[in-house]
């Protein structure tokens, strides 16, 4: 029991599973409710409520006619996903005794943070989805717009670590002579308990959903803890995934979120073909493209995407409260920009929605999704060995 | 808490965030000369993996197992 509660709570999951059940659990909430997990449509809505409080009727902009704005946050399935990815990962933190308010030494990590916050915003609803309903559960559905997003995402997120590497973004660290005390550590455990109630009261919220008849709050509300607990528990980073690529070589998330939506293309396809049901296609335009880019931008220069930045927070990591902030910010800006700057008219309208399962057919779908996904995963292992040669060749002339 | 060998050097990464203690810890260790210690202390969750990992893949060698210290990590770096 006692090494169980171990592997549970003490160490971090092994990406691989934790991304494979993410995987599987969005196409079985697809195959339950006919929507995807996402969170920046909700940050976008979060935006708009703000402004109806602040006296601005968004609820006629086009953006929000599309998305649609009606009730609070808590009476909407997407909200609860928010939610419980916010209440999933502040249980685990909680429980694993790992709160800790984390203040960076560097200050410009504040702006780097709000700034990005902003970009990767805006450029996510730019393309209808971050890095969930335009690319984990995007690839999943089919939708073209998800395969554009990915690329433009990759090539934003090149630019970005070149930005990281640079002497006055990253900053100078505190390298001392010798060796430094850690910190002290408290003796008085009282985290686990603060989780636990935390837990017990979401539950019986879940509960009241479900037994009130109100299934569709609860459902969101029961998945969107689960992946709370996910990404927190794998560290999920999908801005690593790319990044890390580039900035030290390393793999392991880009090669776990792709074996991860993998699986989830095929359980989708199953539940699509026997239920029936119509996969969730967003329109494919040049915003996709430009989207993509500043929302691969935006993720690196603020060191976590709108998924990342969510269990961050909850552990403690103060520097993404400007990210939470700039998120909704530059997602509440595209929404205005949207008919009032013109965005529709030159960059979206042009644009159609494409769905692999129309346009070459069920078997070619999944064939060539699959086979696409083969072709980033190469890529990976590929950019991953050449880093590592070139290393060994730099190290060996040192 | 066992610390036999004396660090050379310490870089104190609290709370700094990812991809941060990464880069430090990788650009500590490159201007160092082979053979001497470095400790760091770090308290953002998704270095413990990331942190150990890249520096064994980047060629260098643990001096101990890193030490878990309340909601911190210290690792010691050969260079």
């Amino acid at each position: 029991m006692k090494t169980m509660l171990q592997t549970i709570f003490q160490r971090h999951w092994n990406p691989y599973v934790v991304l494979l059940i993410a995987g599987i659990l969005s196409a079985v909430y697809f195959g339950l409710t006919s929507t995807v997990w996402a969170v920046t449509g909700e940050f976008t809505r979060l935006g708009g409520d703000i402004l109806l409080l602040l006296g601005v009727n968004a609820a006629d902009w086009q953006y929000y006619e599309m998305v649609g704005l009606q009730g609070a946050t808590w009476s909407r399935p997407d909200g609860w996903i928010i939610w419980g990815m916010f209440i999933g990962a502040l249980t685990m933190v909680l429980l694993s005794n790992s709160f800790k308010i984390r203040l960076p030494q560097q200050k410009r990590r504040y702006v780097q943070g709000f700034v990005g916050g902003i970009i990767a915003g805006f450029g996510a609803r730019l393309a209808m989805g971050c890095n969930l309903a335009a690319f984990f559960t995007g690839v999943p559905q089919f939708s073209v717009h998800a395969w554009i997003f990915i690329v433009a995402t990759g090539v934003g997120t090149f630019f970005g670590a070149k930005l990281t590497k640079m002497r006055w973004w990253k900053g100078k660290p505190s390298l001392m002579r010798g060796a430094a005390k850690p910190s002290k550590v408290k003796t008085r455990v009282i985290q686990p308990y603060v989780g636990g109630a935390i837990a017990i009261a979401y539950v019986s919220v879940m509960i009241y959903f479900f037994t009130s008849g109100q299934t569709a709050l609860g459902l969101g509300a029961l998945f969107g803890l689960a992946f709370g607990i996910l990404i927190e528990r794998g560290q999920i980073c999908f801005t690593a995934a790319f990044r890390d690529l580039f900035l030290v070589g390393r793999s392991l998330m880009a090669k776990a979120i792709i074996v991860g939506m993998a699986v989830s293309s095929v359980l989708t396809f199953i539940i699509i073909s026997i239920y029936d049901l119509t996969p969730i296609t967003q329109i494919a335009a040049l915003s996709t493209v430009v989207g993509g880019a500043l929302f691969g931008l935006g993720i690196v220069m603020a060191s976590g995407c709108e998924t990342g930045m969510m269990y961050r927070l909850m552990e403690g990591q103060v520097l993404f409260l400007p990210v939470f902030a700039g998120n909704i910010i530059g997602a509440t800006f595209l929404a205005y920009a949207w008919d009032h700057l013109g965005i529709y008219n030159v960059l979206v309208k042009s644009g159609a929605k494409i769905n692999l399962l129309d346009a070459i057919g069920p078997v070619g779908a999944i064939v060539s999704t699959l086979l696409m996904l083969g072709v980033l995963y190469a890529l990976t292992v590929y950019r991953e060995k050449s880093y590592h040669r070139h290393f060994e060749l730099k190290r060996a002339v040192k | 808490m066992q610390t036999n060998t004396e660090a050379d050097f310490t870089l104190d990464l609290r709370g700094e965030s990812c991809p941060y203690p990464v880069i430090y810890t990788l650009e500590a260790l490159e201007g160092m000369s082979k053979g001497e210690l470095l400790q760091v202390i770090t308290d953002c969750p998704g270095s413990f993996r990331n942190v150990p990992e890249e520096a064994l893949a980047h060629g260098y060698t643990f001096a101990q197992d890193p030490v878990k210290n309340g909601q911190e990590y210290l690792f010691y770096i050969y260079a």
